[in-house]
Parts: structure tokens; C-alpha cells; sequence
């Protein structure tokens, strides 16, 4: 895998976990406006960052591959074929 | 837990402090240390024998 596109990945990982992690303590801590507002950041940053990924690189996952010519995800790398 | 009862022991009894959000660590950070709060944080010692 590119540089390029092992950093794009890494990047939205790190979004993704940032975006669960704030998830799971709204769970027990519903009113917390800032946690609110980080969870809301973290969550379009993640889309952005998906969206650009899947631009340049193809769909992540089964359902990006809607609209696409075929059943393009699994032409992706799988998580262990990956050389982070 | 009957068994527990009829021999008259107590029931345990958890304590979990409520967690307060008041720092983060930026995404990366976050997701090499395994948790977005720096409270939360504890790693694992191995002991030297």
C-alpha cells in the first residue's frame, strides 16, 4: 500500500476510534455539552476524511460499493495484507 | 448466589467513581494509547522477577 494512502487509512482510524470513544462515554454521560461537541467534530472529520479516502483510493466497505460499476470493496487490501 | 445467601455471606458490593471529561489526546495519540482520556489511561506492568 502507497504512503500516501496507509496515512489517509490511519488517519481515519484514529478519527473512527476518537469518534467510538467519545460515543461510548456519551452513553453514561448524555448532557456533556463539550464531550457532545467533540463527539460532532471528530464524527465529520471522519466522513471528510472517509469520503476523500474512498475518492482517491475506492469504498472501504460493502456498502461504498453501491453505485459503483461492481462489487468494487473487495478489491481493497484486507486488514492483515496491510503493512502498517 | 443462593448457596452464597444461605451461607450467610455478604454480597459484594462495586464503587466506580463517575468519570469527569477533562482533557483529550488529539486522534492519534488516542488511538495508539487505547482510550481518547488521558484519565483513563493504565498500563499494564510486567513484573520483573
Amino acid at each position: 500500500m502507497h504512503s500516501t494512502q496507509l496515512k489517509m487509512l490511519n488517519d481515519l482510524q484514529a478519527l473512527e476510534f476518537t469518534t467510538f470513544d467519545f460515543h461510548l462515554y456519551l452513553d453514561t454521560h448524555p448532557n456533556d455539552q463539550r464531550a457532545l461537541a467533540e463527539y460532532a467534530r471528530a464524527h465529520c472529520e471522519a466522513e471528510r476524511v472517509k469520503d476523500m479516502y474512498t475518492a482517491s483510493f475506492g469504498p472501504l466497505t460493502a456498502e461504498d460499493s453501491i453505485n459503483q460499476p461492481c462489487w468494487r470493496w473487495i478489491e481493497e487490501p484486507w486488514p492483515w495484507e496491510i503493512n502498517y | 448466589m443462593e448457596a452464597a445467601t444461605q451461607m450467610c455471606m455478604r454480597l459484594a458490593q462495586a464503587y466506580v467513581p463517575f468519570q469527569i471529561f477533562t482533557n483529550r489526546w488529539d486522534p492519534m495519540k488516542a488511538l495508539m494509547m487505547g482510550t481518547v482520556f488521558p484519565e483513563l489511561y493504565r498500563p499494564y506492568h510486567s513484573k520483573k522477577c
